[in-house]
């Protein structure tokens, strides 16, 4: 062996991660190099300096408790994923303690109403009910933009979106809630969770001109690619020159390159008009 | 991590737990931040979850992680890149029993090591943190960085004898 192969080596030496016949190799050449004898006294004094500046910093709770409540989201976003359906999340402590009282009360006003109509044939909704259905829908709404200010935790966030996910009916705040967690909230994980409810919203041309502008300024490799999807999945061709741009944008990411190029490619948009 | 790959999420919590600490001493050693650090191991983990279904089982969970974490770190990097990417904090050790004038001495060279290594090459800096501090197999750090172990044995060199340059120019003892 040459003195540069055995140079390579000698970190592993010093890790001690030699194995037996690398190292009477290493020796073998060390007895008759007083170079590399030189070089291996040397990088040991650094080998061994560098013990002081491992660090013993440990994690602390705070740490565990914001990984469990994000895969408690993303598992409650597979759920919902599953399921295909539209349901409300159950009771979390997150969710404000006034906001449950006020749909209790709301699920005993309906009894009462149903049990006081007696039994006489009548319409399968009464004005009644929809008016209850109007103010759980109402509710749906308050929570939503109440858990989906910036000053509530991330996992607060993401349950906000939840909500305003679960909503039947489109509502233009909860709309434009939505547009600003994905294109500017703080946390990439309540972007993508935006991204995702946007869906129901993409067939508004504003909401379609608005997802452009936040392609065009969203800094995360993540929420871009996410934003890109949906952009496909909705057939949006607006966003065409958000996209041409991303594509050939050497400072982006590979991956956001690549992603734009495919939905320029799906959307046949590749040709500027 | 395959449990997970295969729809039980839950499993990852498990995964998190034997690796936050050296996900956060990668970082730490990186940004010298520790708001910053466990913002990204936090963003790295998440993206273990969102692309659970591209892990390959020929690379160990843990160097999969480092390879998702590096990148984590890389757009960390890009979104700020007029703040100090590196701040020498780490923890003065000497040893107990050492003579005052000893523990001195040490402490002085524990902090030109410091310095040399702040300002190493990121790169260079990086890969020496992998293989020193982390204690991760070259073939680990191969799949992290995405290149051949060989090149990996020549990088932790040239990266150690470049520290090695600095730290003993800074003690005017020039090497090479």
């Amino acid at each position: 062996m040459n003195c540069e192969n055995i140079r390579d080596r000698l970190p592993e030496c010093l890790a001690g991660r030699l194995g037996e016949s690398a190292r009477e190799r290493l020796i073998e050449h060390l007895e008759g190099c007083s170079g590399c004898r030189g070089e291996l006294a040397h990088l040991g004094i650094v080998w061994r300096g560098l013990e002081a500046l491992k660090l013993e910093a440990e994690p602390d709770l705070a740490m565990k408790e914001r990984f469990q409540a994000t895969l408690a989201a993303f598992e409650a976003g597979l759920e919902q994923g599953r399921l295909a359906a539209v349901a409300l999340p159950g009771p979390s402590r997150q969710v404000p303690r006034w906001a449950w009282q006020l749909a209790a009360g709301l699920a005993v006003l309906a009894i009462g109403l149903i049990a006081g109509r007696g039994l006489a044939p009548r319409p399968s909704v009464t004005p009644e009910i929809a008016q209850l259905q109007g103010q759980v829908e109402s509710l749906h709404q308050l929570v939503a933009l109440s858990l989906m200010q910036q000053q509530q935790s991330p996992a607060s966030r993401i349950e906000g979106v939840s909500y305003a996910y679960s909503m039947t009916q489109p509502d233009p705040q909860v709309e434009e809630a939505l547009l600003y967690a994905a294109g500017h909230d703080s946390n990439v994980n309540v972007r993508l969770s935006a991204v995702d409810a946007l869906d129901k919203y993409a067939a508004d041309p504003n909401v379609r001109r608005a997802l452009a502008a936040t392609l065009a300024a969203q800094d995360s490799p993540l929420a871009q690619v996410a934003l890109i999807d949906l952009v496909v999945k909705s057939k949006d061709r607006d966003c065409a020159p958000a996209l041409r741009r991303l594509a050939s944008r050497p400072e982006a990411d590979e991956a956001v390159r690549q992603r734009a190029q495919w939905a320029i490619d799906q959307l046949g948009i590749g040709v500027s008009r | 991590m395959r449990q997970v790959r295969d729809g039980e999420v839950n499993r990852l919590e498990v995964l998190f737990d034997r690796h936050q600490r050296a996900l956060l001493h990668y970082f730490l050693h990186l940004t010298g931040n520790r708001a910053a650090s466990e913002d990204l191991v936090q963003e790295a983990f998440f993206r273990v979850l969102k692309y659970r279904r591209s892990y390959q089982t020929e690379n160990t969970f843990r160097a999969w992680l480092f390879q998702i974490g590096r990148n984590a770190y890389l757009d960390h990097l890009g979104r700020r890149k007029n703040e100090v990417a590196w701040a020498a904090e780490a923890p003065e050790a000497a040893s107990p029993d050492a003579a005052p004038d000893r523990l001195m001495e040490e402490k002085q060279e524990t902090a030109l090591l410091r310095q040399a290594l702040a300002e190493l090459p990121p790169e260079k800096r990086e890969v020496l943190v992998m293989s020193r501090f982390l204690d991760l197999k070259y073939e680990e750090i191969a799949a992290a960085l995405q290149c051949e172990v060989g090149t990996v044995k020549v990088r932790v060199y040239r990266a150690l004898h470049e520290l090695g340059d600095r730290f003993f120019a800074l003690r005017g003892e020039p090497l090479s």
